[in-house]
């Protein structure tokens, strides 16, 4: 008798149900038309339609690895890939919230003025990016080696520096983080 | 206007195009730098461990935009450089597998069996000779083909596919991707359906955007390049950067071998090598025609029926301990995939690869090319501006194929020294520079936060063996299919079974169904 492995049957069994969710309950409350319409006394496929046969998909997805895919070719995650990605995403929200926040503060903290009026003016509007890039950078080299270095403080700042010069200053019309948001 | 019109005029398009500069009086086009910038680029890339074609394609498309912007002239020096990288990555993938035994790119990972052990020997230089001699040669075979392919390709889907035929062709194509990547046809369905719930996020035919859960940021739909490059490439960044921090790493030092002997490839080795250059010629053309397939699995096969061919002659050194026929068979396989992967994005518009899906995003982003059957149509009295585009991409494919054969050599020779960028200071960096190029393309934090959020699910996807190829190429053909469905059915006058009503559609759904349960099969039996 066939063996099911226990990664297969999570991944499976995890998606066909959400399959199901999603053609229950997300699709139908979250379209205004359903999977056909009768328009003008023509019937016209619906935008519920669509995402339900994604969603058709997902199930049968879900099903086929329960039953068919070999035990041998199961993967799971393991606990030191969520630790692992927990560190990573830290480093993202935080580069982000740099890249996001640095600049607005900075203006507010030195100058009257607020950033969005600021925000085509050196050195403001390379603040966020700076500051966010170079942290990205340098701890996502001082994830791997373990230790903040000052050389990945150099390669985080100079790396953004780089892209400073090529994205920024020869084009006036492209905007770098967060410029474009506030 | 006939077609030897539009083929002049897309030579034309090319040669003519807007001048870059002029060296003593004679202009020197920009489309034929960007092909040189693009193809030395890519050999760059391809020489360094850790990067590939698609993440420089990926990068390199916002810059080009900004530089050329959304006109009819941009989109000739765009695909252009883009379809250099494409050339020279290849090339360039060999670089790093014969000095270091380090496959710049998957498809070169045979070339370390052979190519490794001839720079044991310290025959490094005649090992890049070869690599660099069939592969230029497996890519002029797979471009000649792609040129007299997709235009008849092209014509016949037009003659002979109406709207039923043509949706259920992409449902087929769909069903290939998914089922013969990796080998699991559950978890390719799996990519697949999660690639075509995502198009379908912020789109449809109604006044309100469905699936948006009332959000604005939702409601703008998933923009293509924060799916793309999120699964793609910052998917790709995440899972290298653990495995880095997994391996317990060495010290680093590279060991230096003298090189000796005979470093030339003379007439009697290339006679020696054609016989397994055209067979993998053939094999990695044929692969790369089919969509889904990469050119990963055209090498294995080049390098697999090279090896049998060397069995049965009884010649040696045996592949594996540093045979130049190996080299040549595991080359001559990948390259001729770049070229043949065109077809299937040219004649039916379905991308077939990630290097295909980031000129179709090209095409898209500037505009004037729609890549799909209709670029093959001729009207009696007007130019098809599509068709002399179409031309043009094959006369720039055939520049980079003459530079491949000409400087493309000596440039990946003095290449060796990329392989030593350390993979960990590198990743980092280009993490940064593809958000980057997503804001300056998006120009809101919502779209990094969304490439993050695929990235994460391209990392997720990897851990747990799924391929993100499906996903990716599903998510640019979801409007496509729902469109050609909506049209269809309107068309037939609301049949609801118009996949079936067709011989020609009923049989290519009835080829869908079958590749997906020989493939559940073949999965099964090679398990066991």
């Amino acid at each position: 008798m066939k063996q099911f492995d226990r990664a297969n049957v999570i991944l499976g069994i995890g998606f066909a149900a959400a399959a199901v969710v999603i053609a229950l309950v997300w699709v139908p409350m979250d379209s205004e038309t359903g999977l056909f319409e009768k328009v003008r006394r023509q019937v016209t496929i619906g935008d519920a339609l669509a995402p339900s046969v994604a969603a058709g998909f997902l199930f049968l997805a879900g099903l086929m690895i329960v039953v068919f895919e070999p035990a041998e070719r199961a993967r799971s995650l393991t606990a030191g890939n969520l630790r692992y990605l927990s560190k990573l995403l830290l480093i993202v929200f935080v580069s982000f919230a740099l890249m996001r926040w640095f600049g607005p503060v900075l203006v507010a903290v030195f100058t009257d003025g607020s950033y969005r009026l600021l925000r085509d003016a050196v050195p403001w509007k390379y603040a966020g990016f700076v500051t966010g890039g170079a942290f990205l950078v340098t701890g996502l080299i001082g994830l791997v080696e373990g230790r903040i270095t000052m050389r990945g403080v150099v390669i985080g700042l100079g790396s953004a520096i780089v892209f400073i010069i090529i994205y920024d200053l020869p084009f006036d019309d492209l905007l770098l983080p967060p410029n474009g948001d506030v | 206007m006939g077609w030897i019109d539009h083929v002049w005029l897309g030579i034309l398009a090319v040669f003519q195009g807007p001048e870059l500069f002029n060296i003593v009086g004679l202009s020197i086009p920009v489309t034929i730098v960007m092909i040189l910038a693009g193809f030395l680029a890519g050999i760059a890339v391809g020489a360094t461990p850790g990067l590939a074609g698609p993440m420089a394609m990926a990068i390199s498309l916002p810059i080009l935009i900004s530089i050329f912007g959304f006109n009819d002239d941009a989109l000739l020096p765009v695909m252009g450089f883009l379809l250099g990288v494409m050339t020279g990555a290849t090339v360039g993938g060999a670089v790093p597998a014969i000095l270091f035994n380090t496959p710049g790119t998957p498809d070169a990972y045979m070339t370390t069996l052979d190519g490794y052990p001839m720079t044991m020997r310290g025959e490094s230089r005649k090992a890049l000779r070869i690599a660099h001699f069939s592969s230029a040669s497996g890519d002029t075979f797979s471009d000649i083909v792609l040129i007299l392919c997709a235009p008849f390709l092209a014509l016949l889907v037009e003659r002979y596919l109406d709207l039923p035929e043509k949706t259920a062709l992409l449902i087929l194509s769909l069903a290939v991707i998914a089922s013969v990547i990796d080998g699991s046809p559950g978890k390719g369905l799996l990519s697949l359906g999660l690639g075509l719930l995502a198009a379908y996020v912020g789109t449809g035919e109604d006044f309100y955007p469905r699936l948006s859960m009332g959000t604005q940021v939702l409601a703008q739909g998933i923009p293509i390049a924060a799916v793309v490059l999120g699964v793609l490439i910052v998917g790709e960044v995440f899972r290298s950067l653990e495995e880095i921090l997994n391996e317990s790493r060495d010290s680093g030092t590279i060991k230096t071998i003298e090189q000796r002997g005979d470093q030339k490839l003379h007439r009697s080795d290339i006679r020696k090598l054609i016989p397994y250059i055209a067979r993998s010629a053939v094999i990695g053309t044929v692969v790369g025609a089919l969509p889904g397939i990469g050119s990963t699995l055209a090498a294995t096969m080049g390098y697999g029926s090279g090896r049998a061919s060397h069995i049965r002659k009884g010649k040696k050194p045996p592949f594996g301990e540093g045979a130049p026929e190996g080299i040549a068979a595991t080359e001559a396989a990948n390259s001729s995939v770049s070229g043949a992967n065109l077809i299937p994005v040219l004649s039916l518009g379905i991308p077939g690869n990630a290097a295909a899906v980031f000129l179709i995003l090209a095409a898209d982003t500037i505009g004037g090319f729609n890549p799909g059957p209709s670029v093959f149509r001729l009207t009696a009295e007007t130019v098809n501006p599509e068709l002399v585009i179409a031309f043009g991409i094959f006369a720039m494919m055939m520049i980079a194929n003459a530079l491949n054969w000409t400087i493309g050599g000596i440039f990946m020779r003095s290449m060796g020294f990329m392989s030593r960028v350390p993979k960990h200071i590198l990743l980092p960096i280009v993490l940064l520079l593809t958000l980057t190029s997503i804001y300056v393309q998006e120009t809101r934090m919502a779209a990094l936060w969304l490439t993050i959020g695929f990235g994460i699910l391209g990392y997720l996807m990897r851990r747990l063996g799924i391929s993100p190829l499906p996903l990716v190429i599903a998510f640019i053909l979801g409007a496509k299919l729902e469109e050609a469905a909506r049209q269809a059915f309107a068309s037939t006058g609301g049949d609801a079974w118009f996949l079936f009503t067709s011989p020609i559609a009923a049989t290519f759904m009835a080829i869908a169904v079958l590749v997906v349960v020989i493939s559940l099969r073949k999965s099964n039996g090679s398990a066991q």
